[in-house]
């Protein structure tokens, strides 16, 4: 690498000193240099090129894309470029965070074409941020048959901090503790309570047992026995006047087979009716030719009567006729004074 | 009073050669600046690569990075297992295994690998490469090259630096690559199933500012590993300095300049 000094020697006593050229016999001495650094210079534009175009790669540079605006009321922990996942898998990435004019935080993430599919009508997406600080953005795709997400389609994202649970699950514990702690001081509704039912299960095992639980006292619950008993007497007596009602009633002489009696009897009587119906329906049929006969007697007394009507006309000329005729007719002219 | 005027000339002598070390150290920095800016000048224009000098930076690259590729390639692999194994072990025993290629990725491609290839070049190249220039210059040879019409500058100065930002580029792209599959090797294993998740994670971390912050800082280092060897050369033609004490001296500056920046971009990556 050094330019050997020797390359230099002092120059000899001629007029023209040789040091350029001593240079020269240095580029001179590696054989093909010229291709040898164009090698070297193509191999590093080679490099820088790969790693350009492998960089826009890997940041999605060439994929097609479609968006997704996630709205969320706090937006610590997302950074641009992290990952929206599916089952675990990278489907988007997010390309711009931005403060909405309602105070919303809007996260804008795109998605490949490729892995769209995944997110449906009714996904649901989620930002969870675990307890070391790494926030996750996840979508879940419950029925993989709804219509697909549209390009630009707006969201609201649930939010579950670990981090900030803490605090309010130390708080609730807290609280919880200090009502256990209330419940069961020995002043406490539940001490008295306890006391309660040991006392109730003391007197249980006495000789009034449950009963004397129930009705406060021994006497009580004698009185209650004792009410019992008469209950038992008083239905005994019941089944024997039932007994006896059941024999008035469907006993030989009883209520029911007279009944039963009158019953056929009735049956008789209709049938004698519906016979005495069918002949007055026989007599009304009669009734009905002889109404029809009289119809035709009826029609031909008109012509009889057309017929006296003639031979009274003819009758009538023939009195007038004989009246013309005759010497004492009277005087039919009329006489004006 | 004597004792107190003593005192006060001791003061004054102290006062005034602080502020002459502090003129020399400003100029000094100023001279890297200025060689920068002519390389830099000098490396866009188009009449710089006739073909002597286009040579000339072909040799340089092929003798500055060519013999040293191999020993980084092996020397940065062997580093880079053992802090692999050592951040997956150490995340493994807290639970944290899901988070260890990120952080192997963010220690070893973000932060070591970069200054690794800048202290290894400056080491192995740049450092003696000035050194012999400067030697160069204390003998008079640029004087002699330019007297016979080549442009010391454009001839030796500029193709070293060159060389320099080339060398560390690439030393640095090499072993990010290396410490990328091996990182993949060691968390998954010989198999391409993990490829996509190990993508998805690698393009979470470099986001466009971290890549850019990435990209700066390497050819910043590049920078400062290549001009500030051969910033003294512009001193002039000093006798005293010996091949030694002039290696040191760039190294102290390249020290310095590297810690700013890698100060910077750990202010600009972290907060």
């Amino acid at each position: 690498m050094d330019t050997p000094p020797a390359a230099t020697p002092p120059s000899p006593s001629a007029a023209p000193p040789p040091p350029p050229a001593a240079s020269a016999d240095a580029t001179f001495s590696v054989r093909h240099v010229e291709a040898k650094a164009s090698l070297l210079l193509l191999t590093l534009l080679l490099m820088v090129l790969g790693a350009v175009a492998y960089l826009a790669y890997a940041r999605g540079a060439f994929e097609s894309t479609q968006t997704l605006v996630l709205v969320s009321d706090d937006s610590e922990g997302v950074v641009v470029g992290m990952d929206l996942t599916f089952a675990g898998f990278p489907i988007g990435r997010v390309r711009r965070i931005e403060l909405a004019p309602d105070g919303n935080a809007r996260i804008v993430v795109d998605v490949p074409l490729k892995d769209a599919h995944w997110l449906r009508e009714s996904s649901v997406f989620t930002l969870v941020r675990g307890v070391v600080g790494n926030t996750n953005i996840r979508a879940y795709s419950g029925v993989l048959t709804d219509p697909p997400l549209a390009d630009g389609a707006v969201r609201s994202v649930l939010r579950g901090d670990t981090a900030a649970e803490i605090p309010k699950l130390l708080a609730s514990a807290r609280e919880l503790l200090s009502n256990l702690t209330a419940l069961t001081a020995t002043d406490s509704a539940l001490s008295g309570s306890l006391g309660n039912v040991q006392s109730a299960t003391d007197r249980l095992k006495g000789p009034g047992g449950a009963l004397g639980v129930l009705l406060g006292s021994e006497a009580e619950a004698k009185k209650l026995l004792a009410t019992l008993a008469r209950t038992n007497t008083l239905l005994e007596r019941l089944d024997g006047l039932a007994a006896k009602a059941d024999a008035q009633v469907f006993g030989k002489d009883g209520v029911m087979p007279h009944a039963n009696a009158s019953v056929q009897q009735l049956n008789a009587l209709l049938a004698d009716a519906r016979a005495s119906l069918k002949k007055a329906d026989a007599v009304l049929d009669d009734a009905k030719t002889i109404s029809g006969n009289a119809k035709t007697a009826t029609a031909d007394l008109g012509a009889l009567r057309a017929q006296v009507e003639g031979s009274l006309r003819n009758v009538d000329a023939l009195i007038l006729e004989v009246n013309r005729k005759w010497p004492f007719a009277r005087d039919t002219e009329v006489k004006l004074p | 009073m004597s004792p107190m005027a003593s005192l006060q000339d001791a003061l004054g002598a102290a006062g005034r050669y602080g502020v002459r070390a502090g003129v020399r150290w400003s100029t000094s920095w100023w001279q890297v600046v200025q060689v920068g800016a002519l390389v830099l000048v000098l490396a866009m224009s188009p009449s710089t690569y006739e073909r002597d000098n286009r040579r000339a930076l072909a040799h340089h690259i092929v003798v500055g990075t060519a013999p040293v590729i191999a020993w980084f390639a092996v020397l940065s692999a062997l580093v880079s297992v053992v802090l692999i194994r050592i951040v997956i072990v150490t995340a493994a025993s807290y639970g944290l295994g899901q988070y260890a290629l990120e952080m192997v990725v963010r220690v070893l491609v973000l932060e070591l690998i970069p200054l690794t290839a800048a202290l290894f070049v400056a080491l192995r190249v740049t450092v003696p490469s000035g050194a012999e220039l400067s030697r160069m210059h204390a003998r008079g040879d640029l004087a002699r090259l330019q007297a016979h019409g080549v442009d010391p500058v454009r001839h030796e100065l500029m193709p070293r630096v060159v060389a320099g930002i080339v060398a560390v580029a690439l030393l640095a792209a090499l072993s990010c690559l290396i410490a990328l599959v091996l990182a993949y090797v060691s968390l998954y294993g010989l198999t391409l199933g993990a490829f996509a998740g190990f993508t998805r994670v690698i393009g979470q971390i470099f986001n466009p500012g971290v890549m850019l912050i990435l990209a700066l800082k390497t050819l910043l280092f590049a920078l400062a590993a290549s001009l500030i060897p051969v910033g003294a050369l512009l001193r002039g033609p000093r006798p005293d300095i010996t091949r030694t004490s002039a290696a040191l001296d760039s190294l102290m500056r390249m020290f310095l300049a590297i810690l700013l920046i890698e100060i910077g971009s750990l202010v600009g990556s972290y907060t």
